[in-house]
C-alpha cells in the first residue's frame, strides 16, 4: 500500500512483559478506515494501542502515524491522534468545559477553534445541561462521552479507542457508534478493539483478529468468513483463536 | 491453628493481616516495596538503642517508690500529652475504617454480624493508636523485667487500655459526627478535630504565654492549687499513671473500664456503625455553585493551562486541602508567640517560615507532581514532558510564595536587611522542596496523601534535611543581622548552606534511582 494512504503501520513491533505481550506484530491501518482489532483477553490489543499512543516503548519494530515515525518524532505523531482507554482518563473536581479547556491546552488547539467544538460535541452527546456539575458526579457512560469529547477537541486523523463501549447503556452506546461513525464519514480513521463482537460486525470495515501478540487474520467480514466455515462473526472469531 | 470462618478471631487474623501486608510487604503506586529492607534495618537499630537507654533509666530509677507524687505527676502529664496524640491518631484511624477501606463493601454483604466487624475494626484502630506508644515504651518493660523489676510491665497493660478507650472516643466521635453532619462534611471535620487533638496541649501551653503577665500569675496559682488538691496517693486522677507503674489495683481498673468500655461500643453501636458506612457510601458529590454565566478561558497557553488545572483541582477538594493546610497548624504557635512579643525575633520567624514553607511546598508538589489524576493523558499529549512537570512544579511554588509575600513585606517594612535574608532563605526552602519532588518523587494517589510519606524514606530524609538546613540557615543569617556571630555560629551557617545546596544536588543525583 502506497505510505500515503497508511494511518498506520506497525512493522515487527515487539514488547515483551516477562513473556511476549506483541511478538512481532505487522499491521497496516488505512487513512478513512474503521479497523476493529478483536482477539481473546490478554492477546495484546490494549499492549498494540499503548505502544500506538507512546504510553509504553517498544523492544523492536517501527511504529508509523500517517506517515510520521513515532520514535523520532513523537510530538508531531501524537498531535494527529487521540487515545480512548476503557478507563476514561478525566478529572473528578473539573466541569466539563474545564476539562476539555485543559485537554485543548495540551494539544495547543486555538481558542476559536477549540471553544465552538466544545459545544457542539457537548450538545451532541447531550452533556450540556451537566455543564455546572462536576465530572465525579457523572455516570460511567457521562464520563465516557466526556473523554471522547476531549478525545475530538482537536480533530485527530486517528482515532484510537480500547473497550469504548464498555458499561455503557443502549442509547449512550448508540450516541458513541454515531460519533464514530461521523468521525469517519469526515475522513477520520477509527481504530477500536471491543470483546462486543457485534459492534466490530456492524461497524468495522475491516477487522484484525490477534493471538498471543500476532495478527493471525485481517480482512472483511466476508473475508474472514471465506477463510473459515462461515457463520457469524463470532463463529468466525472462535473458529481463528481456537487453542490447538 | 484453624480458626472457625466467621469469628471474630478469624476475622481478626484476616484484619492483622492486612495490617502486616500494608506495613512491611505492601507495594506503593509505583510497585516498589512499602518499607525498604534499610528503612528496616534502621528502625530495628534504633529500638535496640532505645533498649540500652531503658535499661539505664530503669537501672537509676530502682528503689524509687511509685507514689511519689511528683513522679505521678510527671507521668500523669506525660500520659495526658500521649492520650491526646492517640486520640489524634485514633480518629484518622475510624475516618479511613469509615470512608476509606473499601473491604468493608464485601464484609457488611456478607452474613457476619456487624457487631463482629465492628469489634475487629476497633480492635484494629486500638491496636494501630497503642503501636507507636509500646514501641517508644516496651523497652522499659523489657529491660524491667531483665532487670526484675516486675512493676516495669505494667506499661502494657496501661498502654494498651488508654488506646483502647482513645479509639472507642475516636469511633463514637466520627459515628456522632456523621449523624449530625453527614458522610462528606465528616470526612473534613474529623480530620480538623484529630489534628487539633494532637495540637491541643501545644497549643494550649503557648495559649497561656499569650496572656498578659497578670494573668499568667493567676493561672499559675490556680493550677499549682488544684495540684495540691489531688496530690493524695490514692486519687482516681493518678489511676493511668500508677498503672503504668505496675499498681495492680490501677491495671485492673483501667484495663475492666477499657474491655467494658469496648464491649459497650462494639455491642451498642454497631448498627449505628453499618448505617454510617451506608451514608458513607451514599455521599453524593459535592455541589457546585451554578454561575450565572458559565466564562471559559479556551486558549490558555499549555503553562497556564496545566498551572490552573493543578489549582482548581486543590481548591475544589476540601478533604486534601484540609490536610495540607492542617500541617500549618503546629506551626501557628510559634508565630502567636513572635508576633505577640514587641521585640520581633526576626531569626524565629525566618526560621519557622523556612520550614512552614519547605514542608507545605513539599505536600504541594507531591499532589501536582507526583499524584497526577489522569497520568495517561498527558503522556499521550504533543507536549513537552518537560514543560508539563515545570507548570506542575510552578502550580506547587506560586501558593506558597504568595501565603508569605504579606509578611515577608511586613518583615522588609520593619527591618529591611532582615526581611531580604528571610526572603532568600524562604525562597531557597521554597524551590529546594519543589525540586526533591520534582526529580525524586513516586507516582501516587491524592487519596492517599497521608500515606506519601511511605512513598520512600531517602526521599523523606532530603524533604526533612532541606526543611531543617534552610531553617537553621535561616535562624543564623538572620541572628547576623542583629549582632555579629560567633566563631560557633559562623560554622553553623556553613554547614546549613553546604546542607541547603548539597540536598537538592543529592535529590539530582539520584534522581533516576528515587523516582
Amino acid at each position: 500500500m502506497d505510505d500515503t494512504l497508511a494511518a498506520l503501520r506497525l512493522t515487527g513491533l515487539r514488547k515483551h512483559f516477562g513473556r511476549p505481550a506483541v511478538d512481532g506484530l505487522d499491521l497496516t491501518v488505512r487513512r478513512g478506515e474503521f479497523y476493529a482489532l478483536l482477539g481473546p483477553n490478554g492477546a495484546g490489543k490494549t499492549t498494540t494501542l499503548r505502544l500506538v499512543t507512546g504510553l509504553l516503548a517498544p523492544d523492536a519494530g517501527s511504529i508509523e502515524v500517517l506517515g510520521i515515525d513515532l520514535a523520532s518524532a513523537p510530538a508531531a505523531a501524537k498531535a494527529k491522534m487521540a487515545y480512548l482507554p476503557d478507563e476514561p482518563m478525566l478529572y473528578g473536581k473539573l466541569k466539563q468545559f474545564e476539562y476539555l479547556e485543559f485537554v485543548a491546552g495540551l494539544w495547543g488547539v486555538r481558542a476559536e477553534e477549540a471553544e465552538p467544538r466544545a459545544r457542539e460535541l457537548l450538545d451532541w452527546l447531550g452533556l450540556s445541561p451537566h455543564a455546572h456539575e462536576l465530572t465525579e458526579g457523572f455516570s460511567r457512560g457521562m464520563k465516557q462521552k466526556l473523554a471522547l469529547a476531549g478525545a475530538l477537541i482537536h480533530a485527530p486523523e486517528l482515532l484510537i479507542l480500547d473497550e469504548p463501549l464498555t458499561g455503557l447503556d443502549a442509547a449512550a452506546a448508540r450516541q458513541v457508534k454515531d460519533l464514530l461513525l461521523t468521525h469517519v464519514a469526515k475522513g477520520g480513521t477509527v481504530i477500536l478493539t471491543t470483546h462486543i463482537l457485534e459492534v466490530a460486525e456492524r461497524l468495522a470495515q475491516r477487522i484484525g483478529i490477534i493471538s498471543a501478540g500476532r495478527l493471525t487474520a485481517e480482512g472483511t467480514l466476508d473475508e474472514l468468513r471465506a477463510r473459515t466455515q462461515g457463520g457469524s462473526l463470532e463463529d468466525v472469531f472462535l473458529q481463528l483463536t481456537a487453542t490447538p | 491453628m484453624r480458626l472457625a470462618p466467621g469469628s471474630v478471631s478469624w476475622l481478626l487474623r484476616h484484619e492483622l493481616r492486612l495490617a502486616w501486608y500494608n506495613a512491611a510487604g505492601g507495594k506503593d503506586a509505583g510497585g516498589k516495596r512499602g518499607m525498604g529492607r534499610l528503612a528496616l534495618g534502621l528502625m530495628l537499630a534504633g529500638w535496640a538503642v532505645l533498649h540500652l537507654a531503658a535499661w539505664v533509666v530503669v537501672d537509676k530509677l530502682a528503689g524509687t517508690p511509685g507514689d511519689d507524687p511528683r513522679i505521678l505527676l510527671a507521668i500523669t502529664a506525660l500520659l495526658a500529652v500521649a492520650t491526646t496524640f492517640m486520640l489524634s491518631s485514633a480518629i484518622k484511624s475510624s475516618v479511613l475504617v469509615m470512608f476509606e477501606r473499601s473491604d468493608l463493601d464485601l464484609l457488611l454483604s456478607s452474613p457476619l454480624p456487624s457487631h463482629s466487624i465492628l469489634a475487629v475494626r476497633l480492635a484494629g484502630v486500638s491496636a494501630g493508636t497503642a503501636a507507636l506508644y509500646l514501641g517508644l515504651l516496651a523497652p522499659f518493660a523489657h529491660a524491667g523485667l531483665l532487670q526484675g523489676q516486675w512493676r516495669w510491665l505494667g506499661i502494657y497493660p496501661a498502654v494498651i487500655s488508654v488506646a483502647v478507650l482513645c479509639s472507642c472516643c475516636a469511633m463514637l466521635l466520627t459515628l456522632g459526627l456523621v449523624r449530625v453532619l453527614g458522610a462528606r462534611r465528616t470526612r473534613v471535620v474529623a480530620q480538623v478535630i484529630g489534628a487539633l487533638a494532637g495540637a491541643l496541649l501545644v497549643i494550649g501551653s503557648q495559649l497561656q504565654a499569650l496572656l498578659p503577665r497578670e494573668s499568667q500569675g493567676r493561672v499559675r496559682e490556680t493550677i499549682v492549687r488544684a495540684m495540691q488538691q489531688v496530690e493524695a496517693p490514692d486519687n482516681p486522677l493518678w489511676i493511668p499513671a500508677r498503672a503504668l507503674l505496675g499498681d495492680l489495683g490501677p491495671i485492673l481498673s483501667l484495663a475492666v473500664v477499657a474491655v467494658l468500655v469496648f464491649m459497650l461500643t462494639a455491642r451498642g453501636t454497631h448498627r449505628f456503625f453499618a448505617r454510617g458506612l451506608q451514608l458513607a457510601a451514599s455521599v453524593a458529590p459535592a455541589p457546585v455553585a451554578r454561575a450565572g454565566v458559565q466564562r471559559h478561558r479556551f486558549g490558555r497557553s499549555l503553562f497556564a493551562a496545566v498551572v490552573v488545572k493543578e489549582w482548581r483541582l486543590i481548591v475544589r477538594d476540601p478533604q486534601l486541602l484540609s490536610q495540607v493546610l492542617l500541617q500549618l497548624l503546629f506551626l501557628l504557635p510559634l508565630f502567636f508567640v513572635i508576633f505577640k512579643r514587641a521585640d520581633i525575633q526576626v531569626q524565629a520567624i525566618g526560621a519557622g517560615m523556612a520550614v512552614l514553607c519547605s514542608s507545605l511546598t513539599g505536600a504541594l508538589a507531591w499532589i501536582a507532581l507526583s499524584a497526577e489524576d489522569a497520568p495517561d493523558l498527558l503522556r499521550v499529549a504533543p507536549a513537552s514532558q518537560g514543560l508539563l512537570r515545570r507548570a506542575k512544579l510552578a502550580a506547587a511554588v506560586i501558593p506558597v510564595l504568595a501565603l508569605v509575600a504579606l509578611p515577608l513585606l511586613w518583615l522588609i517594612g520593619r527591618a529591611p536587611v532582615a526581611g531580604l535574608v528571610a526572603c532568600l532563605v524562604v525562597c531557597g526552602a521554597v524551590v529546594g522542596a519543589g525540586l526533591i519532588v520534582f526529580w525524586c518523587g513516586r507516582p501516587g494517589v491524592r487519596s492517599n496523601f497521608k500515606g506519601r510519606g511511605k512513598g520512600g524514606f531517602v526521599m523523606n530524609m532530603l524533604e526533612l534535611s532541606n526543611s531543617l538546613s534552610w531553617g537553621a540557615l535561616g535562624w543564623f543569617l538572620l541572628a547576623a543581622t542583629i549582632a555579629p556571630l560567633s566563631g560557633m555560629a559562623m560554622v553553623a551557617v556553613l554547614a546549613g548552606a553546604v546542607f541547603a545546596i548539597a540536598t537538592p544536588g543529592a535529590a539530582w543525583l539520584l534522581r533516576q534511582k528515587l523516582a
